[in-house]
């Protein structure tokens, strides 16, 4: 019988600080049922109520990309996410990765890199814009707002990877520190 | 007109409309993944009660977290009322929160500067 080594993957997340792991196909209702785990842990901990509500919002932003992106590219797989939420130094890392076609991801990336560089002020109004454009121009990239806003979150520049898994597709991740 | 009444889920908050008094209430967090449809109905009221309506019009807002998608669409909302408070319509809008989370009356603060009508943020302990 095969019995994966759990001690070890344990042993991992107590490592890198790891509070909160999923990886699977993500869905509106563990999108919910994770969420409302991890507000749960973060009253336990005592967090503040602004810094859990900051997590709190980043997790369902890049869950929800996460789910929009895959019902509306229909790349197979895109559905699966790994989302990891940490803490270290003081700070609340929220990371998620999925599947994406790679040009698509080298987009994101591009737009990640851009708002990195930005100042608040310059993150507000590019967000203030964005939330003035037609809805439609928006559906087409419903990512806009929601990257903006955490970046906006953000206490440290957002930073994401792409990694190229066979030349069509990359997997994709973003991590938002709090 | 009809009034609305939608229950407060996990994801979405309680919605109220009374014509009568002129009152919208809601209540609680809003971040459904399909915002535009899901408030299509209050959308739809609002614009029927500030066209077929002369009363003025008040919200009451206790929303804690929104989601990106719920912020787009209480933006076309407020300029809904926005348009109306510049036709000379009475509207005004109270965002209740809990003194302890800042958050909230930050996301409100950031609405009530596109806003020129009556934006209380009113503050509880």
């Amino acid at each position: 019988m095969f019995a994966p080594d759990l001690y070890e993957l344990r042993s991992r997340f107590d490592d890198e600080k790891i509070l909160l792991c999923f990886n699977g196909p993500i869905s509106r209702s563990l999108i919910e049922e994770i969420g409302n785990a991890l507000r749960n842990y973060l009253k336990t901990e005592q967090a503040s109520p602004a810094s859990a509500l900051d997590v709190f919002a980043v997790y369902i932003e890049l869950t929800q990309n996460i789910r929009h992106y895959a019902t509306r590219s229909g790349v197979s797989g895109a559905d699966t996410a790994t989302v990891v939420v940490s803490l270290k130094e003081g700070h609340y890392h929220i990371s998620a990765g999925n599947l994406v076609r790679f040009e698509d991801g080298q987009v994101l990336e591009q737009k990640v890199q851009t708002l990195a560089k930005m100042d608040k002020a310059a993150l507000k109004k590019i967000y203030k814009e964005q939330l003035r454009k037609p809805r439609d121009e928006n559906a087409v990239s419903g990512a806009g707002l929601g990257l903006i806003d955490m970046a906006r979150k953000s206490t440290a520049p957002m930073t994401c990877s792409l990694k190229n898994i066979d030349g069509a597709k990359g997997y994709f991740s973003l991590s938002v520190q709090i | 007109m009809n009034d609305l009444k939608i229950e407060a889920t996990q994801s979405t908050p309680l919605i109220e409309t009374d014509a009568g008094r002129g009152i919208i209430y809601m209540e609680g967090d809003s971040y459904p993944e399909n915002s535009f449809e899901y408030y299509s109905d209050l959308v739809a009221w609002v614009d029927q009660y500030l066209k077929e309506q002369t009363r003025p019009l008040s919200l009451e807002l206790t929303l804690l977290y929104l989601n990106t998608s719920s912020i787009k669409v209480m933006m076309d909302i407020f300029d809904e009322l926005e348009e109306a408070h510049h036709a000379g319509r009475e509207v005004t809008v109270n965002w209740h929160y809990d003194l302890d989370n800042e958050r909230v009356a930050e996301l409100a603060e950031e609405f009530k500067e596109d806003c020129s009508f009556a934006f209380n943020i009113i503050g509880q302990e």
